[in-house]
C-alpha cells in the first residue's frame, strides 16, 4: 500500500516542515480520485469537486497538506487563491480527452508563469492510462512542450488512478524535489 | 453569511473504509452530538477525520481549530488555515493521525463515553459554528 503516512515518513529528512502540495488540472482528469486513491479510499462515488478537498497528514511533528482544488471552468480563476507555500505543484491530465489537450496546455502555461508558483517543482500526471485511447505520457510531454521547461524541475508520470499504477512513482518524485525551506 | 456543515466521519486510514459517518447537521448549537464508533477502530494504527462543509459567500480567512478531549483535557489539536473559501463552494478537510502504540493506549471502557471532539471554524476571528462529537465505543 502506498499511503500518505508513508510518504510523510520518507519526508522526514526534512525536520519541523510542513509540505504543501497542490493538485491541479482541468475537470474530470482525476484529481480527487487520484488523492483518495492515495489513502485507498473507496473511488465509486466521486462526484465534480465545488471548492477544494484537503488532506492533512501528521505523525510526529511532519505534516503534510495535499490540496485538491475543483478544476471547472468557473472554479480555475480561483486556483490563484491556493499558491501561496507550494512546495510540488502536481498537475494531472485526462490522457484520453484529446479534445481538451489544448485547453489543458493553456492552463498550464499559465500555471508556469504564475509569480507564486515560480521555480516550484512540477509533476504531470498523464492519468487514466487504462483507457484504450489513451495518449502515451511522451506524446503529452510533447504535445505540452515539457521538455522546454528550464526553470523548474518537471516530470511526467503515466497513471491510472482507478487502479492506482504509476501513483507511487509520482510521489516518489515529487518527495525528492522537494525543495528545502529558505 | 450562510456556512454550513454537512456531514463529518471517521476512517481507518489504512484501508479508507468508513467506521462512522455522521447523518445529523452537527452545527446545530448547543448539541452535543453522539458517534457510536466500532470498538476496532481502537485497533486502528490511523484513524482519519474527515468534515465536509459548505459555503455561499467568500471567505477571506477560513480557520479551524479541532481538539479531542478525553473527559475535558485535550489530548490532541489540529489548527489548520484554510485561507479562501470561494463563494458557493463545498469543502472538505480530512486529518490524519497515528494513534498512540497499542501498549499507551486507554482501553475501550475507559474511553467510551469520555472522548469528545470539538470543531471550531472561524473566519479570521469570528466564530462561525461549533461541533462536540462525543464518542462511544461499542
Amino acid at each position: 500500500m502506498m499511503g500518505l503516512l508513508s510518504l510523510l515518513r520518507k519526508l522526514k529528512t526534512t525536520p519541523d516542515r510542513e509540505v504543501r502540495i497542490l493538485l491541479l488540472g482541468l475537470d474530470n482528469a482525476g484529481k480527487t480520485t487520484i488523492l483518495k486513491k492515495m489513502s485507498s479510499e473507496d473511488i465509486s462515488h466521486i462526484t465534480p469537486t465545488q471548492g477544494f478537498n484537503i488532506k492533512s497528514v501528521q505523525t510526529s511533528g511532519f505534516k503534510l497538506n495535499v490540496w485538491d482544488i475543483g478544476g471547472q471552468r468557473k472554479i480555475r480563476p480561483y486556483w490563484r487563491n491556493y499558491f501561496d507555500n507550494t512546495d510540488v505543484l502536481i498537475y494531472v491530465i485526462d490522457s484520453s480527452d484529446k479534445k481538451r489537450f489544448e485547453e489543458t496546455s493553456i492552463e498550464l502555461n499559465e500555471l508556469l508563469q504564475e509569480d507564486k508558483l515560480n521555480g516550484i517543482p512540477i509533476l504531470i500526471y498523464a492519468n487514466k492510462q487504462d483507457l484504450f485511447n489513451a495518449s502515451p505520457a511522451s506524446e503529452i510531454a510533447e504535445g505540452l512542450h515539457l521538455p522546454s521547461i528550464r526553470d523548474r524541475s518537471w516530470q511526467i508520470q503515466a497513471c491510472s488512478a482507478i487502479s492506482g499504477e504509476g501513483l507511487k512513482e509520482g510521489l516518489d518524485w515529487a518527495c525528492k524535489n522537494i525543495k528545502p525551506k529558505k | 453569511m450562510l456556512f454550513i456543515r454537512n456531514w463529518m466521519n471517521l476512517r481507518d486510514a489504512r484501508n479508507g473504509e468508513i467506521l462512522w459517518e455522521s447523518k445529523e447537521d452537527l452545527s446545530k448549537p448547543n448539541r452535543e452530538h453522539e458517534a457510536k464508533v466500532p470498538r476496532d477502530i481502537l485497533k486502528c494504527r490511523a484513524v482519519s477525520r474527515e468534515i465536509n462543509f459548505s459555503s455561499v459567500q467568500p471567505m477571506e480567512k477560513l480557520r479551524l481549530e479541532q481538539k479531542v478531549l478525553f473527559q475535558g483535557k485535550c489530548l490532541e489539536e489540529w489548527y489548520f488555515v484554510f485561507g479562501y473559501v470561494i463563494p458557493n463552494s463545498t469543502n472538505t478537510w480530512q486529518s490524519l493521525i497515528e494513534a498512540a502504540p497499542e501498549s499507551q493506549m486507554m482501553p475501550a471502557d475507559v474511553l467510551n463515553g469520555n472522548l469528545l471532539i470539538e470543531t471550531k471554524f472561524y473566519d479570521d476571528d469570528l466564530l462561525l459554528s461549533t461541533s462536540r462529537v462525543r464518542l462511544f465505543y461499542i
